[in-house]
């Protein structure tokens, strides 16, 4: 489990086996106090902020995990 | 003056008072509002904020500042021998006249006195204090009354949870005085205009008057119900640039005043709330417990957050003469100062 999933797993308060690549973030419950978490986790996993836009087009937990590679 | 031979006089905050409304709104009531989308205790473990104050329909930021400046006489200041007043807000009683003039009046200030409004949020606090210590270095003042007060509740739509949990109510007034001892700056300033839409009440200005359209209601991607005539905040927005800023800010302060992290007695932040708290200590690589944290019972004040944490960290003694503490404030505008400040 990587850190980005485990994160993710706290921030939706959800057991991490719930969060896969294809988990629909809405299914989480992603409203604006995920999404600042999600922006503070990102900065501080991979020591660069991502951009508010991008993080609110995403759908899915991969699309977040691709903004980590792009 | 570099080459006169006039040595700059140094500034001091040498006391400050802290005002509060008194309807306090509780997670539960917040949770009910919401009809439980969000319970009580999600938004007390995301926020750290269990309650907030928030003024009577009545009860302006003005009333607040009178409030917090009573409070300063009560405790001993003696204000009239004050030359200026700084008035700080984003909420005035009126067009015009200025707040400040009116704050004279109401708490029986000298009319000898200086007294202006400045319009800026959460960095407010640290804009008063460059303001204040360049009054008195240039000897236009010696003992400046700066009086910050906020009634964001009063533009936040009830039913959008991304502010109302978040912003309270409440004022302070601190006195900074002329002083051999201690000593205010150096500064760092920021300001990013392209984020003015961010973190803001779009109507009521000259630019849209208040209409029955700015008044219309929407609900956004998340499920806040709010108008244009309410104060909107693009949260994911100011999160990124807080994190993107702040750091170069606090290592330019370190930079221009010559110090280090174990320099610093305390770190006052914008008591914004802990998820933004938690994320800039990490990100700055500061000691926890040299940063005090104080929203729990009143959310974030605003230009006041900063004095509400510096009268409780003076309090628990945390802070006392001879202290170095550093103060970064970040809000609306998109706007950021900070600045050292020794005791």
């Amino acid at each position: 489990m990587n850190e980005l999933y485990s994160g993710l797993a706290d921030i939706f308060e959800v057991d991490s086996s719930s969060i896969k690549p294809e988990t629909r973030l809405e299914e989480l419950g992603w409203d604006s106090l995920a999404m600042v978490s999600t922006l503070a986790l990102f900065d501080e996993i991979y020591g660069k902020p991502v951009g508010v836009d991008k993080l609110k087009a995403c759908q899915t937990i991969a699309d977040i995990e691709a903004l980590a590679a792009g | 003056m570099p080459g006169m031979g006039v040595k700059a006089v140094g500034a001091r905050i040498n006391a400050i008072a802290t005002y509060l409304p008194q309807t306090v709104l509780a997670n539960d009531a917040l949770a009910e509002a919401f009809e439980q989308s969000w319970s009580a205790d999600r938004i007390f473990e995301k926020t750290g904020i269990a309650e907030r104050r928030i003024a009577a329909p009545d009860e302006t930021a003005l009333d607040l500042g009178v409030g917090a400046v009573r409070r300063l006489i009560e405790s001993g200041s003696d204000l009239q021998s004050i030359d200026f007043l700084i008035f700080c807000s984003q909420a005035a009683d009126y067009i015009l006249p200025p707040s400040a003039c009116i704050l004279q009046d109401r708490a029986g200030l000298p009319r000898s006195i200086g007294a202006l409004d400045i319009n800026v949020g959460c960095a407010g606090y640290v804009y008063g204090l460059a303001l204040a210590s360049g009054l008195i270095a240039s000897g236009a003042a010696r003992t400046v009354l700066l009086v910050t007060a906020d009634t964001y509740s009063k533009f936040i739509h009830p039913r959008d949870r991304s502010v109302r949990t978040l912003f309270g109510d409440g004022a302070a007034a601190s006195l900074i005085e002329a002083s051999d001892r201690g000593a205010i700056g150096p500064f760092v300033f920021g300001t990013d205009g392209r984020g003015a839409d961010r973190l803001i009440v779009e109507s009521g200005g000259a630019r849209l008057p208040r209409s029955a359209s700015t008044a219309a209601e929407h609900a956004d991607d998340f499920g806040n119900v709010r108008a244009r005539d309410n104060l909107f905040m693009d949260g994911g927005a100011v999160m990124s640039f807080t994190l993107r800023e702040i750091p170069q800010m606090w290592a330019e302060l370190k930079r221009r005043a010559g110090l280090e992290d174990g320099d610093f007695d305390q770190v006052l932040l914008h008591q914004a709330n802990r998820f933004m708290l938690d994320a800039l200590v990490k990100k700055l690589k500061l000691d926890p417990g040299k940063v005090p944290y104080f929203f729990e019972k009143i959310g974030n004040t605003v230009a006041s957050s900063i004095p509400f944490a510096l009268e409780d960290a003076v309090a628990r003694g945390l802070i006392s003469p001879g202290s170095c503490v550093g103060m970064l404030g970040f809000g609306v505008g998109l706007s950021w100062a900070g600045c050292v400040a020794r005791f």
